[in-house]
């Protein structure tokens, strides 16, 4: 007996309901446009999911190790979705901003990309769910070193590398001595994702204890496992070299200062969202519940849902993100398509959170 | 597993055994499971805790074939269906004060909510089931670490690392006695 092969985003109903006659855009193919997907294509209504990546399945594919999740396991649940449910995915196509919607200097379209007032007109309502991607910088001296990584920076391209991108390079790893600053799952990940390419060895560096590491205690001992070296309660000041990083300089809680010889430098200190258009959107009030609609953003028919409006969570706070918001969708469309906006209980929503 | 799509036929055979189990050796951490439980039945029945050495597992009910909750409940708001699912009745359950129920669980599988009915508890995705549709935690996990199975192959599917990932787990929910 073994587990179901896939993900199954449309879990809801078995087989689709009878055709609502609707069409939903879903910016973003990571688990909360997945989820959003899922729900609204099980209740009839035709999706199309847009996402700049080769494949679906956004952070789940391309930042968590394949170890953890497998990638197959998301691509059965995305081929269901299309062959079971219609939904279509358009990968490798952007959405960006647009000039009708709201002018601005420098917006050019390549063929891949799509305007987000486009979208408007070609579907019903549309939901950006277009994650965190953007790495927490440390802003220290030297991080713009060659050899210095963001967590993104250097597991995308692992990921990536598989299906074949023409500009993505594995970050050289082998033989180095690779420093990791941070103690989140990002962290975990970038460390184990170094020793499996080979490194010479791999250093995590973390301002506070083990017990208070965010990846938790047990992660901690697994890369000690691992053969990784665990360097807690230094503070790094700034990393060293002129061209290409040497080392990184940290103070101790002695007020003393060291220096740790590296090849390579990881920091997985987190992502920040990344919104397009996070203006325009009006992001801010949706993040703080100040809304007309749930999970709607200060344009009509366009709903926002997972990392992109929370920062960075986790893949089930994204599934429910963007669960709720689609349902939220739903329920809008119903309403406004008998002109009766108005009787939507905000309040009532809100605290079911 | 080449078949593709495991379809949601009920189990062969007379009687359908199956009931959840979780490969706590594979799962991440990642609450899927718990927020798709929200998402469904307002109150989560499978639940989140972070364990002595900081890991993220859900907690879940193992529906035992001589289910503690049930002995201890005195208003018979516990029950068992055809499945040996154990079902919470909200319409008897008055949300006593003994909390006798979620206290008698040895694995912490039934919850307390502090609103409405005071207790949540799986039952399998009854609603589901009914259509012959599978726990929706088991369709969304992302790690396929929860399997609905029939009770005889739990311990067939067990491992090494499982169990000592499991053990992690009963550590949390009954920590063991100090030994002086
Ligand atoms: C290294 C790492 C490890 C992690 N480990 C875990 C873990 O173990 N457990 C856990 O629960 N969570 C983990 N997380 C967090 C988890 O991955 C995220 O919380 C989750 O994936 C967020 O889902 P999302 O759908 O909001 O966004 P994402 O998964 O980020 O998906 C967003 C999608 O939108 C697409 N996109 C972005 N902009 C555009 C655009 N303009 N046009 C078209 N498409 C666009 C992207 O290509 C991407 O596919 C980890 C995160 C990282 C970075
Ligand atoms: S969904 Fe699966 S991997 Fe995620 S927490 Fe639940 S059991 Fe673990
Ligand atoms: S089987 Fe259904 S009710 Fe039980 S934990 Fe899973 S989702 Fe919740």
């Amino acid at each position: 007996m073994s587990a179901e092969p896939r993900m199954n985003f449309a879990f809801l109903r078995s087989t689709p309901a009878a055709a609502v006659g609707r069409n939903v855009g879903i910016i973003g193919a990571g688990p909360s446009g997945l989820a959003a997907t899922g729900y609204l294509a099980a209740n009839g209504y035709q999706v199309e999911a847009y996402d700049k990546l080769p494949r679906p399945g956004g952070l789940m594919v391309f930042g968590i190790p394949s170890s953890r999740i497998a990638p197959d396991r998301i691509q059965r649940g995305v081929t269901m979705l299309e062959r079971q449910y219609g939904v279509l995915f358009h990968t490798r196509t952007k959405i960006c901003c647009s000039a009708p919607l709201h002018e601005e200097e420098g917006d050019h379209f390549s063929y891949d990309m799509v305007g987000l007032a486009d979208l408007l007109e070609r579907h019903d309502a549309i939901m950006i769910c277009t994650g965190s991607w953007k790495s927490r910088k440390l802003g220290v001296e030297g991080e713009s070193l060659r050899g210095v990584y963001s967590s993104l920076e250097f597991l995308f391209p692992i990921r990536a590398v598989r299906y074949a991108s023409p500009n993505v390079t594995v970050p050289p790893v082998e033989g180095k001595r690779v420093v990791v600053v941070g103690a989140g799952h990002s962290a975990v990940d970038v460390a184990h994702s170094a020793k499996q390419l080979g490194a010479q060895s791999v250093s995590i560096v973390y301002r506070r204890t083990a017990t208070e590491a965010p990846c938790g205690r047990y992660e901690v001992e697994r890369m000690v496992e691992c053969g990784c070296t665990w360097l807690e309660q230094r503070n790094p000041l700034r990393f060293l070299g002129e061209v290409d990083v040497q080392g990184v300089e940290v103070a101790l809680p002695d007020g003393t200062h060291e220096v740790l010889p590296a090849d390579v430098v990881v920091t997985a200190i987190g992502e920040v969202p990344t919104p397009p258009f996070a203006k325009e959107l009006g992001l801010e009030n949706v993040r703080k519940g100040d809304v007309r609609w749930l999970n709607m953003t200060a344009l009509d028919n366009v709903f926002v849902a997972g990392d992109v409006l929370t920062g960075p969570s986790k893949i089930g706070q994204a599934v429910y993100s963007g669960l709720r918001a689609a349902r939220s969708l739903a329920n809008w469309l119903d309403l406004r398509a008998q002109n009766r906006q108005h009787e939507y209980d905000a309040a009532a929503d809100l605290v079911k959170r | 597993m080449t078949s593709g799509i495991n379809e949601t036929a009920p189990a062969q055979g007379p009687k359908d055994t199956r009931t959840l189990y979780i490969d706590y050796s594979k799962c991440i951490g990642c609450e899927t499971c718990e927020a798709v439980c929200k998402f469904l039945y307002a109150q989560p029945r499978i639940v989140m805790v972070r364990t002595v050495d900081g890991q993220m597992l859900p907690l879940y009910c193992r529906h035992c074939d001589h289910p503690h909750c049930m002995k201890t409940c005195r208003t018979g708001s516990l029950t068992v269906d055809e499945q040996h699912a154990v079902l919470l009745n909200p319409m008897f359950c008055r949300g006593c004060q003994t909390k006798s129920c979620i206290l008698g669980c040895p694995y912490g599988g039934v919850f307390a909510t502090g609103e409405g009915v005071a207790v949540s508890k799986c039952d399998l995705c009854a609603s589901r089931r009914k259509k012959g549709d599978l726990p929706a935690c088991v369709e969304m996990c992302p790690t396929g670490a929860i399997l609905y199975v029939e009770r005889e192959a739990i311990p067939g599917l067990e491992t090494d690392e499982s169990r000592a990932a499991e053990a992690r787990v009963t550590d949390f929910v009954r920590p063991r006695k100090e030994k002086s």
